[in-house]
């Protein structure tokens, strides 16, 4: 029986890697949920209220637009810095891994909201007539129609939002939020630990690949169109 | 049944239904053809005021759609059945699950909602295809799951908008026939707009031809029946050699 040897780097470091991965699931988990519970609503008022829809509103459209917007002109370093002051009235302090899914679920709001108002807008317009025509409010339109239609496309964009906001949690450290990312520059990048650098960079690509792997396998099997 | 009264649409300043007037009777199977942008297919909409008149009143089944709130329009809309050219049904639910939704949307009681599905379907000939999705279907398939769709509320009034304007001769003969069933055998009222005089003529009673957003003439008609148009390859080379002789 052949027994593959763990490199020496990963086992002296054990405690410390599990850490780094534990925060990194913390920070990219609330970002999902941020994305899903707040993004999705905000993504399918993009989509409803804008011109030329059922539910046309251009006020609505027009503050929800340019708040997302402003939201992703920022270098996401910066945004995190801007939002400092709001993450302490939040969670009481603006360091640690909980503090860093402040700003880490504003962008996941502002990221995924765009990649739904896409997914809906490729709902073909006569279904959204035809549950009109059958009477159906907003809410059933949106839950009964739009979602059920769109739902490979919300899938799939969620998938490339959550690959998003790994890459964003990597920077993390900067306000002490810890992560893989954070695990690599300080052990790999600033002892010259090159090689445990490289282990981390092979755990976040095989990470990846299996968040994607899913989220492809998922949507395709959901999709009848 | 239906009755418009100086009903007028503009988009964007284009004035495309210019103040008209119709009245449609109970049981009638009603025609409207045009040439293409007359405006038939947003004279339709205006019926279920899918699109909001900016002046006039519209009237359907005793209700003034015109007058009601959003949520009283809703529900006479669920008395009001509608199929469309590209049939809009739902890709991503079963055929079943197609009919089932407009059930639900119109509140019917919970235990009898599958019953009634089945029936529709049944009605339309197209109870083995309920666990099938729409891709799965024929165009004329499609626009038969449509119709039982439209039917699952027991609508008083069927409004039809080219139903038949993307399906072979024969298809569209089938789709034809459900549709003067559906009038015969339920009593149900139905607006056809088409582009096609074979079609208006074949089972239309009263029709309106439209020019530019007006009414040109409403008037009666006797229906001509339906032909039943063989589809056979036979059939069809046979047809082509009737209009001139094959080469080689
Ligand atoms: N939502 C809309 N926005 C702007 N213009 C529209 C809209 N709907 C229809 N129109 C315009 O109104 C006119 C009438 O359109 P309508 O679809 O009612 O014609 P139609 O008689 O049904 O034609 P067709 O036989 O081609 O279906 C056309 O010039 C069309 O471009
Ligand atoms: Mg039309």
């Amino acid at each position: 029986m052949t027994v593959i040897a763990m490199p020496e780097v990963l086992i002296q470091y054990q405690a410390e890697i599990w850490q780094a991965i534990g925060e990194t699931f913390i920070m990219v988990g609330v970002s999902i949920l941020a994305a899903i519970l707040i993004g999705l609503p905000v993504g399918t008022v993009l989509f409803i209220c804008r011109r030329g829809q059922a539910f046309e509103n251009q006020t609505v459209f027009s503050v929800v637009n340019l708040f997302v917007n402003v939201i992703r002109s920022f270098p996401f370093l910066l945004l995190v810095v801007f939002l400092i002051p709001f993450t302490r009235l939040l969670i009481g302090t603006a360091i640690g891994t909980a503090a860093a899914t402040v700003p880490l679920s504003i962008i996941a709001i502002a990221h995924y909201s765009r990649l739904v108002e896409q997914a809906l807008l490729d709902v073909p317009k006569g279904v959204m007539e035809a549950a009109i025509s059958m009477g159906a409010s907003m809410k059933e339109v949106i839950i009964k129609f739009l979602y059920v239609e769109a739902r490979s496309g919300l899938v799939l964009g969620l998938t490339t939002s959550i690959i998003s906001f790994i890459s964003y949690s990597t920077i993390m450290g900067v306000v002490g939020g810890g992560g893989i990312g954070d695990f690599a520059i300080r052990y790999g990048y600033q002892q010259f630990k090159t090689d445990l650098m490289v282990y981390m960079i092979v755990i976040m690509i095989i990470l990846v690949q299996l968040i994607q792997f899913t989220g492809t396998s998922v949507s395709r099997w959901i999709d009848k169109r | 049944m239906i009755s418009l009264h100086n009903v007028s649409k503009s988009f964007s300043g284009v004035p495309v239904i210019q103040s008209i007037s119709l009245s449609i009777a109970q049981g009638d199977i009603h025609g409207i053809i045009g040439a293409s942008g007359a405006g038939k297919s947003t004279l339709l909409r205006l019926i279920n005021l899918l699109e909001t008149p900016d002046s006039g009143t519209v009237e359907v089944s005793g209700h003034k759609l015109t007058a009601l709130t959003n949520k009283q329009l809703r529900q006479t809309r669920k008395s009001i059945g509608m199929i469309f050219q590209h049939f809009n049904l739902v890709a991503n639910k079963t055929v079943y699950e197609n009919v089932l939704v407009a059930l639900e949307l119109a509140k019917y009681p919970k235990g009898e909602r599958r019953k009634r599905a089945l029936e529709c379907l049944r009605f339309v000939g197209l109870e083995h295809f309920q666990t099938k999705y729409p891709a799965q279907l024929s165009g004329g398939q499609k626009q038969r799951v449509a119709i039982a769709r439209a039917l699952a509320n027991h609508p008083n009034v069927l409004l039809c908008d080219e139903p038949t304007s993307s399906l072979d001769p024969h298809t569209t003969a089938e789709i034809l026939t459900v549709l003067t069933d559906i009038n015969q055998r339920l009593g149900v009222t139905i607006v056809l707009v088409s582009h096609e005089m074979k079609v208006i003529k074949s089972i239309c009673n009263r029709v309106t031809v439209m020019t530019e957003g007006t009414v040109h003439d409403t008037f009666s008609i006797t229906p001509k029946g339906i032909q039943e148009t063989e589809s056979s390859a036979g059939h069809l080379v046979e047809q082509l050699m009737d209009d001139g002789d094959r080469d080689a």
